[in-house]
């Protein structure tokens, strides 16, 4: 190659400038002080059946926030619409939550999660929550209060979705997405209730495809957790026994008998008691061992129920039908499966390691 | 100033560097869309049936690099096809190696805008990617093959990365189900040309040979290369199984740089920008090489071969493709049914060049040679 060495060197320096600086051409202009990264949008009904998307301008800059809803029939439509009407131009690089009320659940998500889906700019890391109540106004009343109130919120998913810290569920866009389009399988969100104090968790929603039809709550929502979403919850009070247990970490066991009419749906558990109110002497071994009957023999009953909900229902968020694939069989018809789950016969059986470590009340024998 | 010759012969490189030719030269476009088209878990078997029918190719790849003729460079192929039909099968080389480039260079364009730069043409892209290349290639043969080195250490760590999809609690065995066809589709048969056409790449090995060191230890470091890749392309299209599950699998346009999207580090945000950006090194190194094979088989093809390589010659071919490129852009990459045409076009001439290039040579090599 005969071109000068200076030359080549200038060229490079050139090319270097260019894309270093950023000023490619015809890139996009994100100078920050010229953009508004939001952190999350909520999307609820509008009053002609439209989308009501709303969210917190200006999210990064210390001005004056405010809430800002827009009436569009498409959710992009809203984003173009906030650009015409703040100074700022809106970016959803930076999107963490998807806020969707309860009612546009009940009508159907696909499309919204479609949108989301098909944006490179979304991340299919961002949580997705259902609502019941006012969001919008939530927000406005928030905001005097805590300016921040997103982010906290963001932060509490967050903790509770690493290393699946029991408690609540979280579901990503990415999540939600695998359970919505494989078959044998329907996808939950968390559901968080509005109220004068705060966001309160209610429980989890249970969607046929894309459709919300039931949501799951108190000791539903705890067993929920236990079986499916994390596996472990911190604390699991019953009632009825007046206890507590603690650090509760659960393994499924799933067998189908051949014909796939009757499946057995076995809960090992390890707990420890965390608190006792009751008068039993859960020191003497056989006390102990009545007690974890007892608890057996309820959790069995709770969830017996909640399964035969999910089974009227017709949804499988616990993905059983993935149980009847085979590695060397074709894989049964998605159609087929609903059938045959909705008459299943589903055996529950507990099996629950205690280990006693406190019982404050009871009294000591051999003293 | 010295008179720069392209295709001089200083020093050969030896076995290792012809083990990440193939394995690079394999690693191409295809890898990131690859798991889209292939679907159905079963096609992991596919994908290593495919991947020893590409180590008998190798070893005929192999038996002509041995030989002196391959040594020889152009004359070798002159004394084994006559003069004349060199010059012919260069000139259908071009076009080879103009769709080879297209559909790389394109492709990974393609994927910059969608993921990186949004706002920017295209065809600004292919422009910045070939004045590298350009420079790269403007080095010669040897310091173009030598790059292979920088690009497989740019690279090959970014794989590492998948095996977080391995783990609970993306990874269930089920996704992997059936693992055995239970039917065999139109669409299984397109499968299995890409992935041959994946393979494709090392037969642009036959025409380094006066640049390769050759022992009886080379077909052993071609077939690490091959099994390397192999090795690979299985690892991520079972992640890519088990963080789509099979059904999603043919709904998403980027597979693999969807997944890396998932990633989360505290420091960096997008990890998938970052290995996307490493990624073109390998894209360099490749569209280097093609740009000399190029301006050489052109050379040959219009009966110059007596005068000297040049710069001028080069930029002038840099720029003919810079052309070719745009245009194949403009009228095909652009719309989705040509764009797939196109690719079906490069997945069949890949297959073909891959499968005829050694096999042709062996057997015209023998027949000569006796």
């Amino acid at each position: 190659m005969r071109l000068h060495k200076k030359r080549c060197k200038r060229l490079i320096l050139l090319f270097m400038t260019f894309s270093l600086s950023g000023c490619a051409p015809f890139t996009e202009n994100n100078l920050i002080e010229e953009i508004s990264p939001i952190t999350f949008l909520s999307i609820s009904k509008g009053d002609k059946g439209e989308l009501k998307v709303s969210t917190i301008m200006p999210p990064l800059s210390k001005e004056n926030k405010v809430v800002m809803s827009q009436e569009v029939s498409l959710l992009k439509e809203g984003v173009q619409k906030y650009n015409l009407n703040f100074y700022q131009e809106m970016k959803s690089g930076q999107m963490r939550m998807l806020v969707i009320s309860d009612e546009l659940g009940k009508d159907g998500i696909m499309s919204i999660i479609n949108v989301l889906l098909t944006d490179p700019d979304i991340s299919s890391r961002i949580y997705l929550v259902i609502v019941k109540g006012n969001f919008e106004k939530y927000m406005e009343s928030q905001l005097d209060k805590d300016e921040n109130f997103d982010y906290s919120f963001y932060r509490m998913l967050k903790h509770y979705e690493v290393q699946n810290q029991g408690e609540l569920t979280v579901v990503n866009l990415h999540e939600f997405k695998n359970l919505l389009y494989t078959p044998y399988s329907d996808p939950f969100l968390p559901v968080f209730k509005l109220e004068e104090d705060g966001v309160n968790y209610e429980g989890t929603a249970l969607f046929k495809d894309e459709k919300l039809v039931k949501t799951i709550s108190s000791i539903d929502d705890r067993i929920f957790q236990l079986i499916n979403n994390d596996h472990y919850l911190a604390v699991l009070p019953i009632q009825e026994f007046e206890v507590v247990l603690g650090h509760v970490r659960s393994k499924i066991k799933v067998d189908i008998d051949s014909s796939y009419s009757t499946m057995t749906y076995t809960v090992n558990i390890d707990t420890r008691i965390e608190e006792y109110r009751g008068e039993k002497q859960l020191f003497d071994p056989k006390e102990l061992e009545n007690m974890k009957k007892d608890i057996e023999t309820h959790l069995e009953k709770q969830t017996h129920e909640l399964l035969k909900k999910m089974q009227e229902l017709k949804v499988d968020p616990l993905q059983l039908g993935i149980q009847t694939k085979r590695p060397f069989s074709k894989p049964m018809e998605e159609k087929k499966w609903s059938e045959m789950y909705e008459k299943m016969d589903i055996k529950i059986k507990y099996d629950i390691n205690i280990d006693p470590l406190t019982d404050a009340n009871s009294k000591r024998q051999n003293l | 100033m010295e008179t720069h010759q392209l295709f001089k012969k200083n020093e050969t490189y030896n076995g290792f560097y012809a083990m990440l030719l193939v394995n690079r030269l394999q690693m191409l476009y295809f890898f990131l869309i690859m798991p889209n088209i292939l679907i159905n878990p079963y096609m992991i078997w596919v994908l290593i049936a495919v991947g020893i029918l590409s180590h008998l190719n190798l070893l005929l790849l192999s038996k002509w690099l041995l030989t002196r003729l391959s040594s020889n460079g152009y004359n070798g192929f002159v004394q084994l096809f006559g003069k004349k039909l060199v010059r012919f099968l260069s000139f259908i080389g071009l076009f080879f190696i103009l769709l080879k480039l297209s559909v790389i260079t394109l492709g990974y364009s393609e994927i910059i805008q969608t993921f990186m730069l949004p706002a920017t043409d295209t065809n600004f892209l292919v422009f910045f990617i070939l004045l590298f290349c350009f420079y790269v290639a403007g080095k010669g043969v040897e310091h173009t093959i030598r790059f292979v080195l920088i690009s497989f250490f740019c690279t090959f760590w970014i794989i590492t990365f998948f095996i977080f999809f391995f783990f609970p609690p993306i990874a269930h065995l089920s996704d992997l189900y059936p693992l055995i066809p239970m039917e065999w589709k139109v669409e299984n048969w397109k499968a299995f040309f890409l992935i041959l056409s994946s393979y494709s790449g090392p037969e642009f090995l036959v025409f380094l040979g006066p640049w390769l060191k050759t022992n009886n230890k080379t077909f052993r470091y071609l077939s690490y290369g091959n099994a390397l890749t192999v090795v690979e392309y299985v690892f991520l299209f079972i992640a890519s199984l088990l963080y789509f599950g099979s059904d999603f699998l043919s709904k998403s346009q980027y597979p693999i740089v969807n997944m890396a999207r998932y990633f989360q580090n505290p420091v960096i945000e997008r990890t998938d920008m970052i290995m996307l950006s490493f990624e073109l090194f390998n894209l360099v190194f490749a569209v280097s090489l093609f740009l000399l094979l190029f301006y050489g088989a052109s050379k040959i093809a219009f009966g110059k071969m007596s005068k000297p390589s040049s710069g001028k010659g080069l930029l002038f071919s840099a720029f003919l493709i810079f052309i070719g490129m745009v245009l194949v852009n403009e009228l095909f990459w652009k719309s989705w049914e040509k764009q797939t045409f196109l690719l079906n076009l490069q997945i069949i001439a890949g297959s073909i060049g891959y499968f005829l290039v050694p096999l042709v040579v062996v057997l015209v090599m023998r027949k000569r040679g006796g």
